[in-house]
């Protein structure tokens, strides 16, 4: 991958500013490996600056009691944080785990999803695939949980 | 008199440290593998998480590594380990109802909402030793894994649900008690600021969300025992990955992955203290880093305790729980004992001399040893 160091301040680019959850959450979930080669074919046709390396940090997970609804810091989790411009469109990594690699993928496609003149295809068609698999496995894995669903009887009872 | 430190030892002390590496390195046997350790050992790597304060589970995998398997000093790496980086985001609440739901159970209703699922758990099994697992290879690892996935007809999933909460059959027929309109319920951080007590109920949750297991689990069976008052029914028992979100720089919510959880509501009899006021259930919560249906339940129990201060039940005095839990600085006190405390014990040495010269007592025999 082809990385440029530069500084920026966080307001100097416009932003996206639609939430996208679904988005992350198939490049979060996919494996790496495939994820990897999809941005190094993309990024051959665009400048990559980079405003912040991945770095690693701390995430604070806050959580509430589901009763009275207190709210409270379960603990926190290690983060990667990445940051870049994709042809000067800014895009933002950001993961659970020492995930260098992953968050540049993610802030690389948080841009080029950006870029209006980019052929969003190869990056849709990813989404569709990796998102089926992700969705598969997990059915795959509550079929094995639902196996050990139990229903008690009383001894009272037949 | 005050502890007076002492110096030198530079060189014996690291060559104790090498020496601990040459006791784990020196039969020479093949390393431990991060990921092994991440996967086989996964219940120690979810209590080092969630003493150590952090959830990262291969960093978890390698302070396991590190200690030898010591979960303490494991916990202690991990926590020092955090200290060292920024905090960059806040997450949202987590949702728990969102749960990817392992294992749900319910010791109070047999019918709930979604059924009880088991999950992964030891609770039906005998506690033999398998001595397989002694030479357990790839291919008998292998043999297991196609054997358990068979069975799965991959054409036709189930859809994957969430599901209602047991606690919810309770409030929504109005038996629990009421939420007192007094309690503080300011969300303090005690990472930030030492805790002062009386404690809020966030900061007491917090700590115990990264309490030592065995001393939540202590104080929980002794207040079961009479020690304290509070001797529950498990509400509900969820164990499963959760989604984190945060806010990035530009105020987006991002879903930045999953951490496992396992969350406990136990139910006990509230006590009425006025007359006029219908009887209730309260309910102690408990949510911890990773599996541990131990930890989850005790911290419930001390939860309730705690609400209902009592300082002759040990289980319910805020700081008395909360101190005497907090895994890695009773560690750090009770392994201080071991340090040089040469000054302190002969200044003590001499009053007590002193004191038996002035008494003018003739020495006591001491027993001997005959070997």
């Amino acid at each position: 991958m082809h990385l440029q160091f530069h500084a920026m301040t966080d307001n100097d680019l416009p932003l996206n500013t639609t939430d996208m959850p679904d988005q992350d959450y198939v490049l979060v979930e996919c494996d790496l490996q495939p994820l990897e080669s999809l941005v190094t074919d993309l990024e051959t046709n665009f400048e990559v600056v980079i405003l912040k390396s991945p770095t690693l940090c701390m995430t604070m997970v806050k959580a509430e009691d589901s009763v009275e609804f207190q709210p409270f810091y379960l603990g926190e989790a290690l983060t990667t944080e990445c940051e870049l411009l994709v042809n000067n469109t800014r895009g933002i990594g950001i993961c659970l785990g020492d995930e260098p690699v992953r968050s540049y993928c993610i802030a690389f496609i948080d841009a080029y999803t950006q870029l209006h003149n980019a052929n969003q295809n190869p990056v849709n068609d990813f989404l569709a695939h990796h998102s089926a698999k992700i969705n598969q496995n997990a059915k795959i894995e509550h079929a094995l949980i639902l196996r050990t669903k139990v229903d008690f009887k009383l001894m009272e009872q037949d | 008199m005050g502890y007076i430190a002492v110096k030198g030892g530079t060189d014996a002390i690291h060559n104790s440290q090498q020496l601990v590496e040459f006791y784990r390195l020196k039969d020479a046997t093949t390393p431990l593998d991060i990921e092994q350790i991440r996967s086989q050992l996964r219940m120690a790597v979810d209590k080092v998480m969630g003493e150590g304060g952090m959830y990262a589970p291969e960093y978890a995998a390698i302070a396991l590594k590190q200690s030898e398997g010591e979960v303490f000093e494991a916990a202690f790496i991990l926590r020092a380990f955090r200290a060292t980086l920024q905090r960059k985001y806040y997450s949202e609440t987590l949702n728990t109802r969102e749960m990817f739901i392992k294992r749900k159970i319910s010791a109070s209703f047999r019918e709930i909402p979604g059924g009880q699922i088991l999950g992964p758990t030891r609770d039906y099994t005998q506690r033999i030793i398998d001595t397989s697992k002694a030479t357990e290879n790839n291919e008998d690892i292998q043999k297991f894994l196609t054997e358990f996935r068979k069975g799965v007809d991959t054409e036709h999933l189930a859809e994957i649900t969430t599901f209602a909460k047991v606690i919810d059959l309770l409030k929504n027929e109005g038996l629990l008690k009421p939420v007192d309109p007094n309690e503080d319920k300011t969300l303090a951080d005690i990472t930030r600021e030492a805790i002062k007590f009386p404690a809020v109920r966030s900061a007491r949750l917090q700590m115990m969300a990264r309490a030592e297991t065995g001393g939540l689990m202590a104080l929980g069976y002794a207040s079961m025992r009479g020690f304290g008052n509070v001797h529950p029914t498990v509400g509900e028992l969820r164990y499963g990955p959760v989604p984190v979100r945060v806010k990035d720089a530009s105020g987006r919510l991002r879903y930045i992955g999953k951490i496992e959880v396992t969350e406990a509501e136990t139910i006990s009899t509230g006590r009425t203290v006025k007359k006029k006021q219908p009887p209730s259930y309260t309910i102690g919560y408990g949510l911890c880093f990773g599996q541990n249906d131990t930890k989850a339940i005790c911290m419930g129990i001390l939860d309730t305790g705690m609400r209902s201060p009592d300082i002759n039940s040990p289980a319910n005095d805020q700081e008395f729980v909360l101190y005497h839990t907090e895994g890695i600085e009773a560690m750090g006190f009770t392994n201080h004992l071991k340090l040089p405390h040469y000054v302190t014990f002969q200044s003590d040495l001499k009053n007590l001399r002193e004191a038996i010269k002035r008494s003018g007592k003739q020495k006591v025999e001491q027993p001997v040893s005959t070997e």
